[in-house]
């Protein structure tokens, strides 16, 4: 074929908000890594909120300016194309909160261990989840386009095979002593890592 | 299955991105179906037929035309 147009993506592209995300959770980590220096030479550790809302600020300061910038791009976007982004944004910055919640509720520490919660956090981060996720889902699935959604549905089925396929799996091999005992947030992983990239290999290959 | 869409773009001169957006899909769509790695749903055909005024067994073959 001698007459292909050189193709093009429309619009801004992703590498900015991707390297805006990276950077803050760089500025986290560094906060983070500052925080436990202080504590090893006997100073006072930065409060545990610290480097989650620096991160926080930051990314919402570099989404805003990129915003800003490609807003000539935005307007030629279909309401189908806005809704979908919007929706996109609004699910990380849920994963974001939750995130930040739990983090600044248990201190430092692994996000995903079993280490005890206040009631009052565990309500508001189910809150968060429950109303975030069903509000978000309705929105996503009336802005995709049909092989975004075929690709979702693979990429669910696949996870939940993985779920149904562990889950019993690990929980006989607990009752024998041969594993430790059922980590649902393990499964939880292993089920949206599944649905991930198998969303991501039928979407993008 | 089999399409001419690449064709049928290049035709008129698109990019993948200019036909998503008149189809008011992703970028990734417009690829997979020319591809042959994903074929349509049977509203987004119709459109891809209204939109280069064709009817769909023209720009998309099963295989079988003519075997009936």
């Amino acid at each position: 074929m001698t007459n292909m147009p050189k193709e093009r993506r429309a619009g801004p592209g992703y590498l900015w908000p991707v390297a805006i995300i990276m950077i803050a959770g760089a500025v986290a980590g560094a906060f983070a890594g500052y925080s436990d220096g202080l504590a090893e030479t006997g100073g006072q550790p930065l409060p545990t909120w610290a480097g989650p809302v620096a991160a926080l600020v930051l990314a919402l300061a570099g989404m805003a300016l990129y915003i800003r910038l490609n807003r000539e791009a935005w307007a030629g976007w279909s309401p189908r194309k806005r809704l979908y982004w919007v929706t996109m944004v609004a699910s990380m910055s849920l994963g974001a909160g939750v995130a930040l919640t739990l983090q600044v509720a248990q201190g430092s520490g692994d996000l995903a261990s079993d280490a005890p919660l206040t009631p009052a956090t565990a309500i508001i981060v189910s809150v968060i989840w429950v109303v975030g996720m069903s509000v978000a889902s309705l929105f996503y699935f009336r802005a995709v386009d049909d092989h975004e959604r075929h690709a979702y549905y693979l990429g669910s089925v696949a996870g939940f095979h993985a779920f149904v396929i562990a889950c019993p799996v690990w929980w006989v091999a607990a009752r024998a002593s041969l594993a430790p005992p059922v980590g649902a947030m393990a499964l939880f992983v292993l089920t949206l890592a599944v649905n991930l990239i198998v969303y991501l290999w039928f979407k993008y290959r | 299955m089999n399409n001419k869409l690449k064709v049928l773009r290049a035709m008129r001169n698109w990019s993948q991105a200019e036909l998503a957006d008149r189809l008011d899909v992703s970028r990734q769509a417009v690829n997979a179906i020319e591809t042959g790695k994903y074929d349509p749903s049977l509203p987004l055909a119709f459109k891809l037929a209204r939109l280069f005024e064709m009817p769909i067994e023209d720009i998309f073959d099963d295989g079988f035309a003519g075997q009936e």
